[in-house]
């Protein structure tokens, strides 16, 4: 499952990273075992914006579709 | 100039904050607006007496996620500090962290004590902390931090003074460093301390990291690629900073940021968001443009008011005709822009003041992507509709480069409020005062040129974006801040800064060619004028400004511009609205005022069909030439500046020049 496949207040654990993804992301608080919400999306969903560690992240939904996430009880 | 004495004290955080409240309130209204060393990026820098015998130069550097450059903001950042120049060198840095956002604050703030210099943590935001319940241990997190904490109140002052205090006497960190690289770097690490001479091991590892051909060794070394050391460091870092905040930080989850997720629900909504973003744009548009009506007219009867006043009074002859129409008209010209400057800046403090700012990036991203622009470019894009010149500053925070130059390459095309005189004026001699379905035909043809500056700059991105070869972008990626209440201060302050390097900057050259055009519109290659009498003291075809536009007419000619308007288009290459001026002087108007240029210009026949001169065809092909032209030395200038190269602003000048003729060109031809 990938970040860009949640639900308005949907949440997930973000999942270990292919190396592709932007170290900005990491910078800002979005890394692998932590908790992500999506909070709001723009028109055609795309950005979207997620809460993760108490800050809200917008991104693409090309680059949210590459995140890895799983389901906060399958940990 | 600073004191050679004075202590350097930098800014450093990332962005929202509340630095730019914290700077404002640590230097006051003593600030000054210049360049970072080394590169063209502006800063702004406030000097003021800490204690007797002490003067603090503060310094606020851009906010940032990380001290590693992702975009050119980091990048200045961490050239910043690692300057070694003693009149460059950083002193002390203070770090912000938001009491509501400790944990990616505080992330940032370790990077910073690991650089080794003596810091002292701002923790800011303390009303809002204390209503949604978090409380935090200063001292305890003091201790582990090895430096001192002090909880600030920039709306109140409330904790200044002790940040004042333990920054004066604030040392490296005992407790450093809180991020050892691993094994596999360290041989690579070493290598680079050596080189570059860095003692501290996390400088030669931020240095390395950064740049180019040291990165490439970590990857030989190590097998890894340099971002995966960058993750590595994040990853280890947070773990570390979790720790902490369990310790340290107690929160009451449920209070937690209910207000901004409520405005949300509708600033972000697609429906109600957009009303909410197309009202505020619509509302800065009339504020623009009606709201700063009665200030300009202000300035412009008391302009008339000194100039009638000097020629009564002055002893005729050359100075005071310098004086009344070469160095007052300049004069004018710089201060009737600052009430749209001012108001401009306003909105624009208040939007990022609130942050609904990056709201509105959020919600553009998806149009503007066509274009190969993001969500960012609507604030150039807005901007240029008041002045190119703060809406090209405004692209800096683009990590994007690709997306910043076609940014600023496009800005330009955008209806600026100096082509607003001269549309009024051309709107006005050749467009009919008539309705049309209810509409003033003048209006609509006013709002179409409105409407062709965006087309022709999201069009001109577009084909530059298409035509030039791609890069691999950085990802978008953007914070959005919780809503705040905009503190008057900080819009004030920005106001003012804005307004002052305006007049500073851009009102030294009007003012320069101002005078300038004085002398060619006054003096002549064969006739020495003659200042005593009560006419112009050259007939303007006998001046020198008079042989120019003669020599270039033929040039122009297709467009059907004639001599006069010849000199009246190449004055305005200085500013568009000198057009009007220059009209009034060609037309030996005393009168300033748009209406009784008007009234001579109708009054104008062209001498080869003895019909009126201004006809629908010239009128059309002025306004085009006018509304794709790049007739502005400052956008020239800024351009330059901000892209490093006077080619790139040369390449951009000559391409819209030409764009400007054509258009013109075939509007003349199909209309004549």
């Amino acid at each position: 499952m990938f970040l860009s496949e949640l639900a308005l207040g949907q949440k997930a654990i973000v999942l270990q990273a292919p190396e592709t993804l932007p170290v900005k992301l990491f910078e800002m608080g979005c890394m692998p075992g932590e908790e992500i919400e999506l909070v709001f999306s723009a028109p055609f969903q795309d950005p979207m914006c997620f809460r993760v560690q108490g800050t809200l992240i917008s991104m693409r939904r090309e680059l949210a579709a590459i995140i890895p996430i799983t389901e906060p009880d399958a940990r | 100039m600073p004191d050679k004495k004075a202590l350097r004290i930098a800014l450093v955080g990332r962005p929202n904050t509340g630095k730019s409240s914290l700077f404002n309130r640590l230097t006051g209204m003593n600030q000054k607006v210049g360049n970072y060393p080394g590169v063209t990026m502006e800063r702004t820098t406030g000097l003021s007496k800490w204690a007797p015998g002490v003067l603090a130069e503060v310094i606020d550097l851009p906010g940032v996620y990380s001290l590693h450059a992702s975009s050119s903001d980091e990048e200045v950042v961490m050239n910043a500090l690692f300057q070694t120049a003693p009149e460059e060198k950083i002193d002390r840095v203070i770090g912000l962290a938001d009491g509501t956002n400790l944990k990616t604050c505080l992330f940032v703030f370790s990077q910073v004590l690991d650089l080794g210099l003596p810091a002292v943590l701002a923790v800011t935001m303390v009303d809002e902390m204390e209503r949604r319940g978090m409380e935090l241990k200063v001292e305890e997190l003091s201790t582990t931090l090895g430096c001192p904490v002090v909880l600030v109140n920039a709306r109140t002052g409330e904790g200044l003074d002790a940040l004042r205090t333990a920054v004066l006497e604030a040392e490296p960190s005992r407790q450093i460093p809180f991020f050892q690289p691993g094994g596999v770097h360290l041989r690579w690490l070493a290598q680079v301390q050596e080189e570059q001479h860095l003692a501290i091991p996390y400088r030669a590892w931020l240095w390395g990291l950064n740049h180019v051909e040291s990165s490439a060794g970590i990857e030989q070394e190590s097998g890894k690629p340099p971002q995966r050391a960058r993750t590595d460091e994040a990853i280890q870092r947070y773990r570390q900073v979790n720790q902490w905040l369990r310790q340290f930080f107690v929160a009451d989850p449920v209070k937690d940021r209910r207000w901004t997720a409520r405005m949300d629900r509708v600033v972000v909504h697609p429906i109600w968001g957009s009303i909410v973003l197309f009202g505020l744009l619509f509302i800065l548009f009339q504020a623009l443009f009606y709201g700063s009506e009665a200030p300009m007219n202000f300035i412009d009867d008391q302009i008339a008011a000194l100039s009638g006043w000097m020629q009564g009074h002055l002893p005729g002859g050359f100075f005071t005709h310098l004086l009344t129409n070469g160095v007052l008209p300049g004069i004018a010209g710089v201060l009737m822009f600052i009430p749209q400057i001012a108001l401009l800046f306003a909105f624009i403090s208040l939007l990022e003041e609130s942050g609904y700012m990056a709201r509105v990036v959020f919600i553009m991203d998806r149009f503007m992507r066509p274009f190969g622009l993001s969500g960012k470019s609507v604030v150039p894009m807005v901007s240029g509709t008041a002045c190119a010149i703060p809406a090209i500053l405004s692209t800096r925070n683009m990590e994007n480069s690709r997306e910043r130059w076609l940014s600023i390459a496009v800005t330009p095309l955008i209806t600026c409020s100096a082509r607003l005189p001269v549309y009024a004026l051309l709107i006005g001699l050749v467009i009919p005062d008539v309705s049309f379905l209810g509409l003033s035909v003048r209006g609509v043809v006013l709002l179409g040129l409105y409407a062709l500056g965006f087309i022709a700059a999201l069009s001109g991105s577009a084909l530059l974006n298409r035509f030039t070869p791609a890069q691999k972008s950085p990802a978008f990626l953007l914070e959005m801040p919780p809503y705040r209440l905009p503190q008057l201060r900080n819009v004030a302050t920005a106001v003012w800064n804005r307004t002052k390097s305006f007049v500073s900057e851009a009102g030294k050259i009007i003012l320069a060619i101002s005078v300038v055009l004085w002398f060619f519109a006054s003096f002549g290659p064969e006739k020495t004028p003659d200042f005593t009498q009560e006419h112009e003291p050259i007939a303007i075809e006998a001046s020198y400004i008079g042989h120019l536009g003669k020599a270039i007419e033929p040039v122009m000619e297709p467009l059907g511009f004639d001599w006069k308007v010849s000199v009246a288009v190449l004055s305005s290459f200085v500013a568009r609205e000198v057009f009007v001026g220059t009209m009034a002087t060609l037309y030996s108007v005393d009168d300033e005022d748009s209406a009784t240029i008007r009234a001579q210009m109708a009054r104008q026949v062209d001498p080869k069909t003895g019909q009126p001169y201004f006809t629908l065809a010239v009128g059309v092909s002025l306004l085009l030439f006018y509304a794709f032209a790049m007739q502005c030395m400052s956008t020239f200038a800024v351009v330059a500046r901000e892209t490093k190269s006077y080619t790139f602003a040369t390449v951009q000048f000559i391409a819209l020049g030409l764009l400007a003729y054509g258009a013109a060109w075939m509007a003349y031809v199909a209309l004549a």
